[in-house]
């Protein structure tokens, strides 16, 4: 399966939601659409699913032209963030659903459905309204919905936004085991990068209807293309040229070339040091107890870095620091 | 369907129906209510208005305008019709912000008890108060008997007393609104900085529910001055426009003179009707999310004196009521209290056919209405924008046109000989949908809610799971609705059981209703009779009430919605 996106492009009124966005999504892997809202990952997601329709471009699916094919038609299974199960029907049912509108012989759908909730670990609450179940339980519910007239592509609407911490973190894992078992091509739309990280193959970064950077995740973290990404992946210190090339000249070894202002140096709070150390240039500013972790901010040659430390460094605010870099770990963004 | 479908369809061997008449259901449920609000709701309005400009002699101009004015009496209603509306106002204002401060903002108990009595005259045709009144206070009345002195009911008082009863529950339930929505937070404010109680009602409470009681206002107004019912039984020699206009159209057959009338009596209601639409987002737009609602506490001072008047009120109503049914079962009121069912043997127009009409004609009527408000809620979504927005105003309207005004301009724009309309003159149809569209705007207000209920997302999920306009419409919107439908199904029923109003223009010797029987009873004098009819009308009203309750706590439960 080849799902390939070719500039497209939708405005509402003036507001330009997607710009000429252009994508391929091959074989069974899980993509991340991901961005602060507004950036239009929604929107691209309802273009791809047939319920919106792009201004212009196109949409392909293995070659053919989709922007014909009415939702209904697409047979795309889709999970939003409400959990969008039908009210009036039993948790069988609403799995069934999608196959009695195929007109699918009874017998056949029962044993389909006892099969999916087997899958969702559900087999007990066949026979339940969705209102009798929890958030995480009605989710999963959605999840063997949509997969059970075996789709050609999964959407996922921000599916695990409504839920609370733990359940969403179970779900997490939940969804990506059935993603791999099913072999189905999923692309979800997300705004928590924790979740997209650990959930995708490969992530869009997208910010105000334009892809940032498209990449395994690892790629995007440790090598961020835009200050953007940079920022929007964990939290980074970011370093102007001339200060780098004050404080950590050893940076400069993997900086591209060009104008001073092209560039900003990305380091990652884990990749920078401190040494208590009398002489120190640095000056402690405060430390912030995250529990396995500490995060420190450290005042050094008229900025602030952001620096990873373990809990037991025992740095007090106003003590003396040196400051050292990990060069491999630094990359460079454009600014 | 398109190659791509098909192929996923052959793949998984789940084949896909097309959507083929998807476009002709969203058209029909645009077109079909659309083109009943025309002919059913616009038409009838524009030929009164074009009646009015056309004069006994076939030309155009405002001869009726003129004629009008020169009609003995009519300046005389109009300045009645004027006074009992205003006298009404400001009695129902009064006495309503009591009745609903005593049960919003008291420790006052029985509010339960006090809404359920103020339900009754909303259940029971209002010339069931001006009968109630007349077995209380009138030559042969309970009262009248104890005092041991003639009252004379007839006229202004009466006629004050039974309207005052009949639109004081419509004042207090807006009123009710209008003070539920308190913070205790400015209270609290206004007590830290020292405002007494009485301080704190003129600065804090009333000015909150200003708007509350402008529209509690035009409500009561425009009832009173359109009701018919009890001008006709307690009315006496006072006239007034409601029976002016009857007696102009269907006594001396002056259709023109009545058309002019009818676009008079429009005047008032469609500037009330505007005026309270604005008051109520003004009103309910400025609460905050947050409010904290006010600790009631006990005063004596203000409590005592609230309850005994609101025990007052309440006991008037009921008692009112009470002996409209008890006077029903008297052998000769008031001289022989002894148990009688005789009464029920109605030997008037037709014995009970009239209720069994009236029965007909509620369900059709609650049956049409319901499908074409539904059809048309579900229509308006698949609008762009500003047809949306015409369609809605137009089906809003009929609030603001009085049942009186509704009812005589369909004689204008059905009963024309030779005009293929005229076929539905005189059936049961008209009178059905001539009350469907008398209560057209508060049912579809009521729908347009229950449809913003529908979640989008479960529509787009049934959508990408293959779903037509028509399954989407039986699996999603119809089964989430289904409140929804019962409550207007029933609020129709319920309406058209009690309305007297706008279908008195359109009963025929052969074709009488319910609220129509009583008042032939009445003027017959079979006034035991008329409580018996009436008794019926109640009783069948009720059972629909209860009815609709069961139907919607069976729904809620089954739907595990609490």
């Amino acid at each position: 399966m080849t799902l390939e996106l070719d500039r497209l492009h939708k405005t509402f009124d003036d507001f330009i939601a997607l710009d000429r966005v252009s994508l391929k999504v091959e074989g069974s892997e899980f993509v991340c659409l991901l961005g602060p809202s507004g950036c239009g990952k929604t929107t691209l997601l309802r273009i791809i699913a047939g319920l919106l329709t792009q201004d212009s471009g196109r949409l392909l699916l293995d070659g053919q032209d989709l922007s014909a094919v009415p939702a209904r038609e697409r047979g795309f299974g889709i999970v939003f963030q409400s959990y969008s199960l039908f009210p009036n029907m039993t948790v069988a049912e609403n799995i069934g659903y999608g196959m009695r509108i195929r007109k699918v012989e009874h017998g056949r759908i029962a044993a389909r459905v006892a099969e999916l909730l087997e899958l969702i670990k559900l087999p007990h609450l066949a026979d339940r309204l969705p209102y009798q179940l929890s958030g995480g339980q009605q989710q999963r519910v959605a999840l063997a919905r949509a997969v059970a007239v075996d789709p050609r592509l999964i959407l996922l609407d921000e599916p695990l936004s409504a839920l609370d911490a733990k359940v969403r973190a179970d779900l997490r894992v939940e969804i990506r085991e059935l993603q791999r078992r099913l072999g189905i091509p999923t692309i979800m739309v997300t705004h928590d990068q924790e979740e997209a990280m650990v959930l995708s193959d490969r992530i869009v970064c997208m910010n105000a209807g334009r892809i940032e950077q498209v990449g395994k995740p690892q790629e995007l973290y440790l090598r961020p293309a835009t200050k953007f990404v940079a920022d929007f992946m964990g939290s980074s210190n970011l370093l102007p040229t001339d200060w780098v090339r004050d404080a950590m000249p050893a940076l400069l070894a993997s900086r591209p070339d060009g104008a001073d202002a092209d560039y900003l140096a990305c380091l990652r709070p884990e990749h920078v040091r401190l040494q208590p150390l009398a002489s120190g240039e640095a000056k402690v500013v405060d430390v912030t107890f995250l529990g396995n972790i500490s995060r420190t901010r450290v005042a050094w040659k008229g900025r602030e870095l952001m620096v990873q430390t373990g809990p037991i460094d025992g740095v007090a605010p106003g003590a003396a620091v040196a400051v050292s870099a990990d060069a491999a770990g630094c990359g460079w963004v454009r600014a | 369907m398109s190659i791509v479908a098909v192929e996923v369809a052959e793949r998984t061997g789940f084949r896909l129906r097309r959507a083929g008449n998807d476009r002709l259901l969203i058209t029909a449920a645009i077109v079909l209510p659309c083109l009943a609000l025309l002919i059913f709701f616009v038409f009838p309005l524009a030929m009164m208005l074009w009646r009015s400009l056309v004069a006994d002699d076939g030309s155009i101009g405002f001869a009726n305008y003129i004629a009008l004015a020169r009609t003995p009496g009519i300046i005389k209603a109009t300045l009645n019709s004027l006074t009992l509306g205003l006298a009404t106002t400001a009695i129902c204002l009064v006495l309503g912000f009591v009745l609903a401060y005593t049960m919003t903002r008291t420790r006052v108990p029985g509010a339960r008890i006090i809404s359920g009595v103020l339900a009754l005259p909303m259940l029971a045709p209002s010339l069931v108060l001006g009968l109630g009144l007349i077995f209380l206070l009138g030559r042969n009345g309970l009262i009248s008997g104890m005092l041991g002195k003639r009252i004379d009911i007839y006229g202004f008082p009466g006629l004050l007393i039974a309207d005052v009863l009949y639109a004081l529950p419509q004042a207090v339930l807006i009123l009710k609104a209008a003070l539920a929505h308190a913070d205790a937070r400015y209270y609290d404010a206004a007590e830290v900085m020292g405002a007494g109680r009485w301080r704190q009602f003129f600065d804090i409470t009333l000015p909150h529910v200003k708007f509350g009681l402008l529209s509690a206002g035009f409500v009561v107004f425009t009832v009173t001055i359109t009701d018919f019912g009890n001008a006709a039984v307690i009315g006496g020699d006072y006239a007034v426009l409601a029976t002016e206009i009857y007696n102009q159209v269907t006594g001396q057959m002056k259709f023109g003179i009545g058309a002019v009338v009818g676009l008079l009596l429009l005047a008032p209601t469609g500037l009330a009707v505007y005026i309270e639409r604005v008051a109520a987002q003004r009103q309910f737009g400025g609460g905050s999310e947050g409010a904290l609602p006010p600790q009631l506490s006990f005063v004596p001072a203000r409590d005592v004196p609230l309850a005994i008047v609101t025990g007052l009120a309440t006991f008037s109503v009921l008692a009112v009521i009470g002996v409209v049914i008890y006077a029903s079962f008297m052998r000769l009121w008031p001289y022989r209290l002894t148990f009688t069912l005789k009464h029920y043997d109605i030997t008037l127009s037709g014995g009970y056919a009239p209720l069994w009409t009236s029965l007909l004609v509620s369900v059709v009527a609650a049956g049409l209405g319901t499908f074409l408000l539904f059809a048309l809620v579900y229509g308006i979504r698949r609008l762009p924008s500003w047809p949306a927005k015409i369609v809605y105003l137009v089906a809003t309207m009929p609030v603001g046109v009085p049942g009186l005004v509704l009812g005589l301009s369909y004689i204008f724009a059905f009963n024309i000989a030779g005009s293929p309309l005229s076929v539905l003159y005189g059936s049961l149809l008209l009178l059905a949908l001539c009350n469907f569209y008398h209560y057209h705007t508060q049912g579809f207000l009521t729908m347009v809610t229950g449809m913003r209920a529908v979640p989008p997302a479960l529509e787009e999920a049934a959508t990408c799971l293959g779903s037509g306009a028509g399954q989407v419409l039986a699996n999603v919107i119809i089964p989430v609705m289904t409140p929804t439908l019962v409550s207007v199904f029933f609020f129709l029923f319920m309406r058209s059981m009690v309305t007297l109003s706008a279908v008195i223009f359109l009963v025929t010797p052969s074709l009488g209703i319910a609220a129509v029987s009583v008042m032939r009873l009445d003027e017959a004098g079979f006034v035991s009779q008329a409580a018996a009819f009436s008794t019926c009308i109640m009783a069948v009203v009720c059972a629909a009430a209860l009815v609709m309750q069961l139907a919607l706590k069976w729904l809620a439960v089954r739907g595990g919605r609490r």
